[in-house]
């Protein structure tokens, strides 16, 4: 009974011991370069490179928390093998046995390190006492041609084998791959595992009730154990020993070994009281720099949302600005139009008062002119002063006749300006319309002794509308016997010309004008002047009324005239070409 | 020759009062003066009338207007008019113009312009243009009549009292049973406007009413027609023969 007991101590103290040695050698090895390698070549992949940090610094929990990450994330077939790998080691480490065979076994038959894997899951399985599936992992890493290549010992493989077969009470095979393995680790001097592999044998032979094989590997193990610094080692060599002596009734012996078993198993005590401490005092620092970290993340986070809202709101403000400006120009230009419009309606409105004023004096001076001539008709009538009479009632007509006139352009200019004339323009006969407009103004002109001509073509038809163009032409007419002498000549004639208008020259010999007056005349926008000539007071609006008309037809105004000696007005209009 | 008959639709005396002055002083018959739309439509009707002078507005309203539009209505009945108007009223001018054909004359007119104004309604109405204006011709034809300028004044002549015309030149010498004129119009528009069943020529210069013929000497290449005028017949107008039912 105790024999047994005594060797199922020695095996599990002899794991932790052989498990322990292994990992060391795994991240100090070949695996570390690679690792290293492939974080430098997949820098993009942060949480791939901090998971192989973490795995680097046996961090387990956070490889696993970085690696679980990268498995979600990443793409590439080779980095999330090792993921699996790093999640796999981490969680043997944890003594989940069951998850870690789990992520082992998701590794693909490609990876790199595909026979760690198969060491680890044998590792795991022997563990786990499941020691059919441990010998097949290891016997399969056994048969790998060049085991020498590989980063690990092949005295371990033939060591753990050879546990294999010893808990599988094959005791022959035991014996040989446990010497091969002894051998092995002489050869390597590695001190721990072969005091691991003198114990192991000795358990063997012990098992079988071979003492005196037993006892001699016993007392290796134990000389050696007292050359290494592992307590468990020592706690194990000193127990076996005192367990032999005790079974050789040396009890004196076994007592001293008692103690020193005891001796050991304190300190290995002592000492994990103080890993545990210095355990829980650096999760104590973690958990506080945690709370650092923590800290500053949500301080950063405050600043980041500080600084998107100034960004945004500096951005709004911006914008504001810029329509405000926008709207501010705007507005500015607007004014600016208004301005220029205002100064201009104020000046029309001016030109339209002095209109007025000038219409009305003309206007009352006519009427003021008929009654006084009425009253001097009245007068003579009475004094039966006959011949006066006759001169006195032309005097009459004529005044009237002026006042028609101008109101007759008034209403004319009026209608034109609001739009409401009938305008329609047609095939017209010159000749007869200039007859037409004559007509009136015969009597006056013979009564002045004026002498009239009217050479206008019958072949030529202006394209034009009627009352308009008769407008026109009283006026110009009218103007003319205004400005001409009695006993002066007026004619109406036409200009030959090719082009497609036709020019009607309106000839006097009156008193003409200076350059700077016809100039004045034709601009589009003359003022009303007061005329030159003393006792008429004219308002231009005639002149304006046919210029606008002229427009209208679709003609032009053109003034040919020399001071004194007479003046032609042509107007240009349109050709009518198709009558038949 | 007649004179043209003129109704006049014034509602003012004054204004109908100067009308008639001018017209009848250019030879104008008077039909006359019709105040009112209803009594302007009654006087229309149960009078031979050529032309009418319409006064746009009556009492106020634009019955004129109305009455065009009323005297439009019956094709065969309509005769050339003119409208009269002071307004410059642009809606009744747009009313007034869908009533073709369309003159108008503003107020006030001389008397140039009212028988000008005239001289337009004939010659719009029956579509011959810049006839009176021109110095080439003088005539305008309807179905039943030719209406001629003479000096400032229009004249009328029954197209069936024609006996015949001869050409010459730019000129043709209308020859009635009553008398012989001379008129301003191209032998070629004289042909096309007058009805062939009616008319025919039998020589160059010579076109001739049928209705007046009284004998055609064949022999003597002569046509006698009545009032005993004689004209030419030539050989290439001989045809004109086989229109008439030969009794052999």
């Amino acid at each position: 009974m105790t024999k047994i007991r005594l060797f199922a101590a020695s095996i599990l103290f002899f794991f932790t011991l052989s498990l322990f040695s292994q990992e060391q050698q795994d991240v100090g090895g070949l695996m570390e370069i690679i690792i290293k390698a492939k974080s430098e070549k997949f820098k993009e992949s942060v949480n791939f490179k901090k998971a192989q940090i973490f795995f680097r610094q046996s961090n387990w929990d956070s490889t696993l928390v970085y690696s679980m990450k990268e498995i979600s994330d990443a793409k590439n077939k080779e980095l999330i093998d090792y993921c699996h790998y790093f999640r796999g080691i981490s969680f043997k480490e944890k003594k989940l046995f069951n998850e870690s065979k789990k992520e082992l076994n998701e590794i693909s038959n490609n990876f790199q390190f595909f026979y760690k894997v198969k060491m680890k899951l044998g590792e795991i399985t022997l563990a786990q006492n499941e020691f059919q599936n441990a010998l097949q992992y290891f016997e399969e890493i056994e048969k790998l041609p060049n085991v020498s290549n590989y980063d690990f010992k092949k005295s371990t493989v033939l060591h753990n084998i050879g546990l294999c077969y010893l808990h599988l009470d094959k005791f022959n095979k035991a014996e040989e791959y446990l010497f091969k393995g002894a051998k092995l680790q002489e050869i390597e001097k590695d001190t721990l595992l072969l005091i691991g592999s003198y114990m192991d044998i000795a358990n063997l032979y012990y098992n079988q009730y071979k003492d005196n094989l037993a006892i001699p590997y016993f007392e290796k193990g134990y000389q050696l154990s007292k050359k290494v610094k592992s307590f468990g080692i020592k706690k194990t060599a000193a127990m076996n020993m005192a367990v032999v002596e005790e079974n050789r009734k040396n009890f004196p012996l076994a007592l001293t070994y008692r103690k020193e078993y005891e001796k050991w198993k304190d300190s290995l005590n002592d000492q994990n009281k103080v890993w545990a401490i210095a355990e829980l005092e650096k999760k104590f620092a973690i958990k506080q720099k945690q709370k650092e970290v923590n800290v500053l993340e949500a301080e950063n986070k405050v600043k980041v949302a500080e600084r998107n809202g100034l960004l945004f709101s500096s951005v709004l403000l911006l914008i504001l600005f810029g329509t405000g400006v926008y709207y501010y120009r705007q507005k500015i230009r607007n004014n600016k139009i208004i301005l220029a419009q205002k100064d201009e309606l104020d000046k029309l409105n001016a030109t339209k008062d002095k209109l007025f004023s000038i219409v009305s004096h003309d206007l009352r001076s006519s009427v003021n002119a008929l009654k006084t001539s009425n009253s001097k008709l009245i007068e003579n009538l009475e004094t039966k002063n006959y011949t006066e009479l006759d001169t006195q009632l032309h005097n009459n007509s004529a005044i009237a006749n002026g006042a028609y006139n101008l109101l007759d352009n008034l209403l004319n200019w009026a209608l034109l300006q609001t739009k409401q004339t009938y305008f329609s323009q047609e095939s017209l006969h010159l000749a007869t319309i200039v007859k037409h407009v004559e007509y009136n103004y015969n009597p006056l002109m013979i009564n002045r002794n004026i002498s009239f001509e009217n050479r206008v073509s019958t072949t030529d038809y202006v394209f034009a509308d009627m009352d308009s163009l008769k407008i026109i032409i009283r006026n110009i007419l009218d103007n003319a016997i205004k400005f001409t002498k009695d006993n002066g000549k007026i004619s109406i004639y036409t200009r030959d010309s090719d082009d497609d208008f036709c020019y009607l020259v309106i000839e006097d010999t009156g008193l003409g004008m200076s350059a700077s007056t016809q100039e004045e005349l034709l601009k589009k926008t003359a003022l009303l002047s007061k005329k030159k000539n003393d006792d008429t007071i004219g308002t231009g609006l005639g002149m304006q009324l046919c210029k606008s008309m002229i427009y209208k037809n679709g003609g032009r105004l053109e003034i040919e005239s020399e001071e004194n000696v007479g003046t032609k007005i042509i107007i240009v209009l349109q050709k009518f070409k198709n009558h038949g | 020759m007649d004179n043209i008959n003129v109704l006049i639709i014034e509602d003012t005396p004054a204004e109908s009062d100067a009308l008639v002055k001018v017209l009848t002083a250019n030879n104008y018959n008077i039909v006359g003066i019709a105040p009112t739309y209803n009594e302007a439509l009654t006087l229309f009707y149960n009078n031979a009338i050529d032309v009418v002078v319409i006064d746009v507005f009556l009492d106020g309203k634009p019955d004129g207007v109305t009455f065009a539009e009323t005297i439009n209505i019956v094709p065969n009945g309509l005769k050339p008019f003119v409208f009269l108007t002071s307004s410059k009223d642009r809606q009744i001018f747009e009313r007034a113009k869908l009533t073709k054909p369309f003159s108008f004359l503003l107020k006030p007119f001389n008397e140039l312009e009212i028988l000008y104004a005239l001289e337009m309604a004939v010659e719009k109405f029956y579509g011959q243009t810049n006839v009176f204006v021109s110095e080439e011709q003088d005539t305008v034809i309807s179905d039943d009549y030719l209406f001629i300028k003479k000096n400032k004044s229009l004249k009328k002549v029954r197209i069936g009292d024609i006996v015949y015309i001869e050409v010459e030149d730019r000129y043709c010498n209308i020859i009635t049973e009553v008398e012989k004129f001379v008129i301003l119009i191209s032998l070629t528009k004289i042909i096309q406007f007058l009805d062939p069943n009616k008319f025919s020529q039998t020589h160059r210069n010579y076109i001739v009413n049928l209705s007046k013929i009284e004998e055609i000497v064949v022999n003597d290449n002569l046509v006698v027609l009545k009032g005993n005028h004689k004209v030419v017949l030539s050989d290439k107008y001989k045809d004109f023969v086989k229109k008439f039912r030969i009794l052999r």
